[in-house]
């Protein structure tokens, strides 16, 4: 497997995704489905992990948001459910990966060209440059929408580029698809990425920090917009955001990750008025909108850990305020249920 | 105005460019007292980066004056920033990765500020740069090696210690936390205002973040278009805003 050179243990049959490009969504089973998944490559021979483990499932039109600090493996799990990790040098080496139904977790890049775009829209991080420089918005979109490999004509392209203009309400359309991305503000910019990751109307959109770069009234609008087409298209979301106030505003689930790891996941509303994690928890206390004036804001001491060099026990422990003997030993704990979500946290119970 | 460390009048700054000109501030007042904090907030284009550059010097004003501890240093019949009060306010910029020099180790980063501003001997200004660093919670093995294996949060610290290298009186930090992730965001902020205690500086932050404003700062001045939109204590700019842009940027901010 060309594509995956660190993923020695990729060798079992490759999914076969339907080959017609329909996606089925069958309501009664998540969409998304992530089991143990591990991913990394071969470093001198050994293994190196960036992600270890992550477990979670989706249901269709369920929203999740991710968060965690840099380092701690968002933007590869989301570049593990579009089929790009090779693009990184890093592929899935442990654990299983299905989306819509189809097992992924050795696909091809051949089994991954019917998801891509269909099943799962994807908007990286840094999008705002995203945009060729050189195109003009409308070629992009033509682009997006397959055009050349599904039957459509080029009129009638044109006229589904400049339906996804409107249905991320950008206004004055016409104009805008003849221009180039240094013509367009960031927000436009940004409504432009989402268009074209929609252009194939996917049940599942991925947006890896789409407001980091923006003004907050811009941020503003363009999470109001997201909203807006989750309720238009139905469809689900899956949010990467170092801001907990981001994702609580679009996301009915969270997910924490710390050190490739999920370490807390559940209902935002649940997480947000009662962490069992003591990293979710300092993340949360340490929120400028949490702090007193005059008072010091909750700081986790210290640095996350680099890939490769995760401390024994659980990984957080190094920076835990509450950590004791027996969470510097051993693996990273599996999340368990404490007071209605999953939590890695083996003092679960007493986190204040 | 006796007693005022940073006072401001009617700043105009223009940037000429070939097309035409840009009006990035167009009239400012502002006046800073002894161990005060201010908070400038605006969004990109607000011109809210411009009035920090033209207090440390970096772009002169047009028309209008700033005056350092009474020093006039820009404006008309002004004599420019000179030694004399140039050290008395520094700053911390945005980016902590476009900011430091990444062929420099941390150490030396701050050592040359040190002995640019003060003729010490190198052993001297060696050990008051390690005491420096130390004192923002950088060890003397990460001043001592590469910048690479450094994160953003701990090249911070290591800009704001070199702010520091000549006491100065006033600290203009323009966004020092935006590409920081929120706990190393915390940790930069206790920083600064536990500095900003100690040494009684006088601290302007320049933000695009209500929230950093609101829980720093006593004074708050909106920018919008190079425009005063709104100024005035915090407290009362954020919970009775009078200006419409100002009311339409906290309807922005998320809880």
């Amino acid at each position: 497997m060309a594509e995956l050179p660190g993923a020695g243990l990729a060798t079992a049959q490759a999914a076969a995704p339907g080959t017609d490009g329909q996606v089925v969504v069958d309501p009664r089973k998540p969409y998304l489905d992530v089991d143990h998944l591990q991913i990394g490559l071969q470093r001198d021979g050994l293994p190196l992990h960036i992600v270890d483990t992550v477990t979670v499932s989706l249901l269709p039109g369920a929203s999740l948001g991710i968060v965690g600090e840099s380092g701690s493996g968002k933007t590869m799990l989301c570049r593990s459910f579009t089929g790009t990790l090779g693009r990184y040098g890093v592929g899935i080496t442990g654990g299983r990966l299905s989306i819509a139904g189809h097992d992924l977790t050795n696909a091809r890049e051949k089994d991954w060209r019917p998801i891509r775009g269909r099943a799962v829209g994807y908007v990286p991080q840094s999008s705002l440059a995203g945009l060729n420089p050189v195109l003009t918005v409308e070629t992009q979109l033509l682009e997006a929408l397959g055009l050349g490999s599904r039957t459509l004509t080029k009129s009638q392209a044109r006229i589904e580029a400049r339906q996804l203009l409107d249905m991320v309400k950008i206004p004055r359309a016409d104009a805008v698809l003849n221009e180039r991305s240094h013509q367009l503000s960031g927000g436009m910019r940004q409504r432009v990425m989402i268009a074209a990751a929609l252009a194939l109307r996917p049940p599942l959109l991925v947006l890896d920090e789409p407001t980091t770069a923006l003004d907050v009234t811009v941020q503003y609008e363009i999470l109001v917009l997201i909203r807006q087409l989750r309720e238009e298209l139905g469809m689900g979301l899956i949010l990467v955001s170092h801001d907990l106030a981001v994702v609580e505003f679009l996301c009915s689930q969270v997910m924490t990750m710390y050190a490739g790891a999920t370490v807390e996941i559940g209902a935002s509303e649940n997480i947000r008025s009662r962490p069992r994690h003591p990293y979710t928890n300092a993340l949360l206390h340490s929120r400028l909108g949490m702090a007193e004036r005059g008072k010091d804001l909750v700081a986790i001491p210290g640095e996350s850990p680099a890939v490769g060099a995760w401390p024994e026990g659980c990984r957080f422990w190094p920076r835990c305020s509450s950590a004791a003997d027996a969470c510097r030993s051993g693996a990273q704990p599996a999340p368990r249920l404490v007071d209605g979500h999953l939590t890695a946290c083996i003092r679960a119970e007493d986190v204040t | 105005m006796a007693g005022n460390l940073i006072d401001v009048t009617d700043l105009h700054v223009t940037y000429r460019t070939a097309g035409s000109d840009v009006l990035a501030v167009r009239g400012l007042n502002l006046t800073v007292g002894a161990g005060q904090s201010t908070g400038i907030v605006g969004e990109s284009g607000s011109g809210k980066s411009t009035v920090a550059k033209a207090l440390v010097g970096l772009v002169p004003p047009t028309s209008g004056s700033i005056r350092i501890d009474g020093d006039l240093v820009a404006g008309e019949r002004a004599k420019g920033y000179h030694r004399s009060s140039r050290w008395k306010v520094q700053m911390i910029f945005q980016d902590p990765y476009g900011s430091l020099d990444p062929r420099q180790q941390p150490l030396d980063a701050v050592l040359e500020a040190i002995q640019h501003w003060r003729k010490l001997p190198r052993a001297q200004a060696r050990t008051e740069a390690l005491d420096l660093l130390k004192s923002v919670g950088i060890t003397e093995r990460q001043a001592t090696s590469g910048l690479r294996a450094l994160s953003g949060g701990q090249r911070q610290r290591i800009s704001i210690a070199r702010a520091l290298a000549p006491s100065p009186q006033v600290l203009v930090a323009d966004e020092p936390t935006s590409s920081l992730d929120q706990s190393a965001q915390a940790a930069i902020l206790n920083l600064l205002r536990r500095i900003q205690a100690e040494r009684g500086l006088s601290v302007i932050f320049i933000s695009h973040d209500l929230g950093l404003v609101r829980y720093l700062t006593e004074d708050v001045i909106v920018m919008k278009d190079g425009f005063v939109v709104e100024q005035g204590p915090t407290d009362q700019v954020l919970h009775h805003p009078t200006q419409e842009y100002t009311q339409r940027l906290i309807a922005s901010a998320l809880a």
